[in-house]
């Protein structure tokens, strides 16, 4: 019994993980090139389950294609689609590829905006600057979704047909949960790779390691850092509409705790540490999903918040971060 | 140093007042005194009640500006040492009030240094490990503990919060405070159209306008003292001011505590004032509520928090009355609507104050002066923390 | 500092305030002194409740309730003849308990204003309640449940929900009786009123026999259940009972019975609303929640304010807490409608009229929508009955066995 609760709660921890490595890349990549906490990154994973949310409805929802044909004539169009996107797999699919898709690009540009205003004059000023600057947009942001979409919460449709897989000493998983954990991996492979092989990569990594003379060497810092508020956000945005997916809500105030959780989940890892934040995600998931399960729902976050705490006071540099040089 | 064109001792506030200015602190001196008692006097108690807010934040605003705008540490769960305030003030009146029933209405009186003594204890606590860490990690530590103990106080931990129920229990009250009851009896006129009584958001308004008053002159005190002048050497360069000897982690343990020790008195002055706390009124927004009046105002500037506190506190409450006298025609849910609109704009507010005026709208002057430092390296050198210079291999390879 | 361009910014701004602040008080004041030598007067009810932040959809129906009941008020003969006639003055307290006094001393401020409808919140209620206390004005609140709220020893408070000790246990009876559930798992979302609702459920289920296999907290904006559906689901509970508001309660609901916990959940009348099932979708069927009084269609004023209701607001649903609202506000104008017939209508918005009107709610014995409505010696309701409804083919109703 024991042990099956237990392997209940690491599939739960491992999916939440997922979703947090997928925040916390966000967050490392921004500090590890620009030395910032993108406090604003949270309502980015907001604005993706919302963006999804839209998309999906767009594609899916009869009442919502008549009501959008009204305005848009050629919206019309989209009934026959819907019927494809909700008849077969393969439809389905598609859907989700477009729907995954609009997301990363819609949210991955407004990133790149944020950054571009909010940012970018700061780039020159005190440290502190850019961290209030980046709680303003996240206020912003939360707000105009407050008073501009809705301040309810709008249930996410369920389109996929969920299924619970055993998994033998009663364990399941959903075929949600394999999708999120799958799609978290190859993201995740996606990236490294990027940043390990690719030349833009390389200009990424040079610009971490030394923004200066990487600009002399001839690197386009700006278009490093605004690739790197591109890619952040997108991924963000993705685990935004997961959460939407299997939360079953999406609310202008979702994004603030996983926020700050997965900013803890970069810190555990080492923050600027690409593998470090999907370690930390992980960890940090399946840590929560442990302590809701054997202490109490009510404490999580307490434990999420004292690990934070914890990590920063006694390693600071993460579990993959560079070993720390005491002065002498 | 960043402003080098100013000597340090400019600020000093030795310097002669001019006329008009001291004609206008006095005028201003008498509004403070007599604006609400008018407005008590025509049946306002609302208004009463707002600049009795207002002055609250403007405690609160002084307090965490000796942390942000002094010694130039963000710090995000400021609200946590409110509560703490809150809380430690309200559970010891009620052990004072039980022990010794005659002490009763002093219980105010009496668990205001105990409540201020225990958050700046905590504030202590806390720094002690965290104030090490570089300001940005600082920022979110704060977050993370002002989280924690809204949550811990909602889990009523050690049975000692009531949970959710909030403070006091039922079946319990808070005793009025000493002299209330006698100068509602005694302290009425009527004349001039008014028809005055004394009433308890009057006695609390001034109790908090005696508080800010006190706050402003320690604060200014400090501003002038040798701790006062280590923090501005250690906000503009913390690695050149530990090299001539100031001991950073105990400047900022001094800035931490003090901050929360104003913490702590706004609290339990709140709590009395409500006569009820709950953990509804500390949340993340009321932190960034602060924060926000410090940089809209102008960080360590004094007439900045104050400003602040009016345009964050006061202005969606105006808003709020001047729907229902009439004069703007509003229902009451647009009027809230447009004070709704205040984070919209505070939020926007933060990111351009912060690309074009960083220093606030009243800015302390030595502070401009530093927000604007004249070449590039000078700002890497002062953007350098200790914490940096001590941990090298930190910041400077990533490996991405 | 000298009197450079800062030091004009603030004189600027302080000249600017001190006007708006004046320009309030005297619209104010001037609408008090309106009240004329005639024998007909105009006087307020105030309604205090989350209109734009909070429990929104929940304020909004105390409003909505409080319309109809000063529509249908002014419309009768009782007020006409007492030339008394009454308008609403909403207050957003926006959930939160600073805010909310502010509203009620700005209630407090406006010496037309009666008597007060509101507020949804305990952790409002209770401050505002003594603001009212030193200004004379009767209080009743719709939804307030924690009991400290009728224990502070104030003459003028009043509720017509009944308090968690009611609802609770009533919810902990059905469960073990109607519907013969034998282990429960209780939640609740660490607010108030959920805390309270959920406590009183665990006591009464246990002595009546049940097991609650377990106790959890969550928070009221949680929207990730995962970990404690698996934890419920491990001790093999036959019914889950949710303390709290349905934003978050709907969620749970639909991530139990994801995660493979397929019994119902029920909760009290925080739950009772369309967008329960909204949120929760098909999930929401078969789960129960509990609230106060009859359901309106088995009453005969209830059916009547049903029709109204659809008739003033055209595609709105009624929520939990519309007709508490239009009772408690009735409550209210019915007692004013009594002192100016006793005293004259326009001296019901004196200090003996306001206490006079306190003391007219007190005895209050009247049928309203929600059943009979009286007043206990604390002040709170005398209405216990409380109603099981259930989700079917996605619409609340009463569970019939």
């Amino acid at each position: 019994m024991l042990a099956s609760t237990i392997g209940q709660q690491l599939v739960n921890g491992l999916t939440l993980g997922g979703m947090y490595a997928l925040i916390a890349l966000g967050y490392t990549l921004v500090y590890g090139i620009m030395l910032m906490i993108n406090f604003a990154h949270s309502e980015m994973f907001m604005s993706g389950a919302y963006v999804g949310l839209f998309t999906l409805q767009l594609l899916t929802n009869q009442t919502i294609i008549t009501n959008a044909a009204k305005v848009l004539p050629f919206m019309s169009g989209m009934q026959s689609a819907r019927v494809f996107f909700t008849g077969s797999g393969f439809g389905l699919f598609i859907c989700f590829v477009i729907v995954f898709g609009v997301a990363m690009v819609a949210v991955g540009f407004m990133g790149v905006l944020i950054e571009r205003f909010a940012y970018r004059p700061l780039r020159h000023a005190p440290r502190l600057a850019p961290l209030i600057s980046a709680i303003g947009v996240s206020i912003f942001l939360q707000n105009a979704v407050l008073l501009w979409i809705d301040s309810k919460a709008i249930p996410f449709p369920k389109v996929m047909p969920v299924h619970d897989i055993k998994l033998g000493g009663g364990v399941s998983i959903s075929t949600l949960q394999i999708l999120i954990l799958v799609t978290t991996l190859v993201l995740l492979a996606c990236l490294d790779t990027f940043v390990a092989r690719t030349k833009i990569g390389k200009a990424m990594r040079a610009t971490s390691q030394d923004r200066e003379a990487a600009g002399l060497m001839g690197i386009d810092i700006n278009s490093v850092i605004a690739l790197a508020f591109f890619i952040g956000p997108a991924l963000g945005a993705v685990a935004g509409v997961f959460a939407g997916m299997y939360y079953g809500s999406v609310s202008f105030s979702m994004g603030f705790l996983p926020g700050i959780k997965s900013f803890t989940a970069a810190v555990i890892g080492g923050i600027g540490n690409l593998r470090g934040a999907i370690l930390g995600g992980f960890a940090l998931g399946i840590i929560e999903s442990l302590a809701a399960g054997f202490l109490s729902s009510g404490y999580k976050d307490v434990v999420a918040f004292a690990i934070l705490i914890l990590v920063l006071i006694f390693r600071p540099g993460g579990l993959l971060g560079e070993s720390v040089v005491e002065k002498v | 140093m960043g402003g080098s064109k100013m000597d340090i001792r400019t600020s000093v506030s030795t310097t002669k007042m001019s006329r008009t200015k001291m004609a206008l602190l006095a005028l201003a001196g008498l509004a403070v005194v007599f604006v609400p008692v008018v407005f008590q006097g025509m049946g306002q108690i609302f208004m009463v009640r707002i600049m009795a807010v207002i002055g609250l934040y403007v405690m609160l605003a002084l307090g965490l500006n000796i942390v942000v705008g002094y010694a130039g540490l963000l710090d995000l769960g400021y609200i946590a040492f409110y509560a703490m305030g809150a809380y430690v003030g309200i559970l010891s009146a009620e052990v004072i009030s039980h022990v010794w029933p005659a002490l009763a209405p002093f219980s105010y009186f009496i668990s205001l240094p105990i409540a201020a003594l225990a958050a700046a204890a905590t504030g202590i606590a806390l720094g002690t490990p965290v104030l090490r860490l570089r300001g940005d990690y600082l920022a979110i530590v704060t977050l993370g503990f002002g989280e924690i103990v809204r949550i811990v106080i909602t889990n009523d931990a050690g049975g000692l919060t009531n949970g959710a129920a909030g403070l006091p229990r039922a079946g319990q009250m808070i005793t009025s405070p000493f002299g209330l009851q006698w100068l509602i009896d005694n302290a009425r006129f009527t004349g001039f159209g008014l028809d005055f009584a004394f009433s308890n958001n009057l006695y609390w308004y001034f109790i908090i306008v005696l508080l800010c008053c006190l706050t402003v002159f320690v604060v200014r005190r400090l501003d002038d003292s040798r701790l006062g002048r280590s923090w501005v050497a250690m906000r503009e360069d913390e690695v050149a001011a530990a090299s001539v000897g100031i001991n950073i982690t105990v400047a900022k343990l001094w800035a931490f505590s003090l901050g929360a020790l104003w913490g702590g008195v706004a609290g339990v002055t709140f709590a009395n004032f409500q006569q009820f706390v709950s953990p509804e009124s500390f949340t993340f927004m009321e932190s960034v509520f602060i924060v926000c009046i410090i940089v809209l105002g102008g960080m360590g500037s004094i007439p900045g928090a104050i400003l602040g506190a009016i345009i964050i506190q006061g202005v969606p409450e105006l808003i709020r009355g001047l729907a229902n006298s009439g004069i703007v025609k509003l229902t009451a849910e647009q009027a809230s609507l447009i004070g709704n609109y205040r984070f919209l704009v505070f939020g926007l507010l933060m990111v351009v104050m912060m690309a074009n005026r960083p220093q606030g709208f009243l800015p302390s002057k030595r502070r401009a002066m530093e927000l604007a430092p004249e070449d590039e390296k000078v700002l890497a050198e002062e953007n350098q923390s200790l914490y940096d210079v001590e941990h090298q291999t930190e910041t400077s390879d990533h490996d991405l | 500092m000298s009197m450079g361009k800062a030091s004009k910014y603030v004189a600027l701004i302080a000249v600017l305030v001190v006007m708006a602040m004046m320009v309030t008080a005297c619209g104010g004041s001037t609408a008090s002194t309106s009240t004329g030598t005639s024998k007909t007067a105009t006087v307020k009810v105030a309604v205090g409740a989350p209109l734009t932040a909070g429990a929104v959809a929940l304020g909004k129906g105390m409003e909505r309730g409080a319309k109809l009941a000063i529509a249908d008020v002014n419309a009768s003969a009782a007020a006409k003849k007492a030339g008394i006639t009454f308008e609403v003055f909403s207050g957003d307290d926006q959930g939160d308990p600073k805010t909310g006094v502010n509203v009620a001393n700005q209630f407090a401020s406006d010496s037309k204003v009666i008597g007060v409808m509101g507020h949804l919140n305990s952790g409002v209620s209770i401050p505002a309640s003594k603001v009212y206390n030193q200004a004379n004005l009767v209080m009743i609140s719709p939804a307030s449940t924690n009991p400290a709220l009728t224990q502070q020893g104030l003459k003028n408070v009043f509720r017509v929900c009944t308090i968690d000790s009611v609802q609770g246990p009533s919810a902990a009876d059905s469960a073990s009786k109607d519907l013969s559930k034998k282990v429960a798992f209780v939640v609740d979302d660490s607010t108030p009123y959920g805390v309270g609702l959920a406590d009183e459920f665990a006591k009464q289920f246990e002595k009546d026999g049940g097991k609650v296999a377990g106790r959890e907290k969550t928070g009221d904006k949680d929207t990730d259940f995962k970990a404690l559906v698996t934890k419920i689901g491990a001790a093999g509970p036959d019914i889950v009972y949710y303390g709290g508001i349905y934003n978050s309660g709907a969620l749970l609901s639909k991530q139990l019975k994801e995660g493979g916990v397929k019994v119902p959940l029920m909760g009290g009348d925080g739950l009772y609303d369309g967008e329960y099932i909204k949120l929760a979708g098909t999930a929401a069927e078969g789960d129960f929640a509990t609230s106060v009084g009859l359901p309106l269609d088995l009453l005969p004023k209830g059916q009547d304010f049903t029709a109204e209701f659809k008739k003033a607001y055209p595609g709105e649903e009624i929520a939990a807490y519309d007709a508490y609202s239009y009772d408690a506000a009735t409550v209210i104008m019915n007692a004013a409608v009594e002192v100016a017939g006793k005293l004259g209508a326009d001296k019901v918005s004196t200090t003996a009229g306001k206490k006079a009107v306190i003391d007219a709610v007190a005895k209050t014995d009247f049928e309203g929508i929600t059943g009979k409505i009286s007043f206990d010696s604390k002040g709170d309701t005398t209405n216990k009955a409380i109603t099981l409804y259930t989700v079917t083919s996605g619409k609340w109703g009463p569970f019939k066995k």
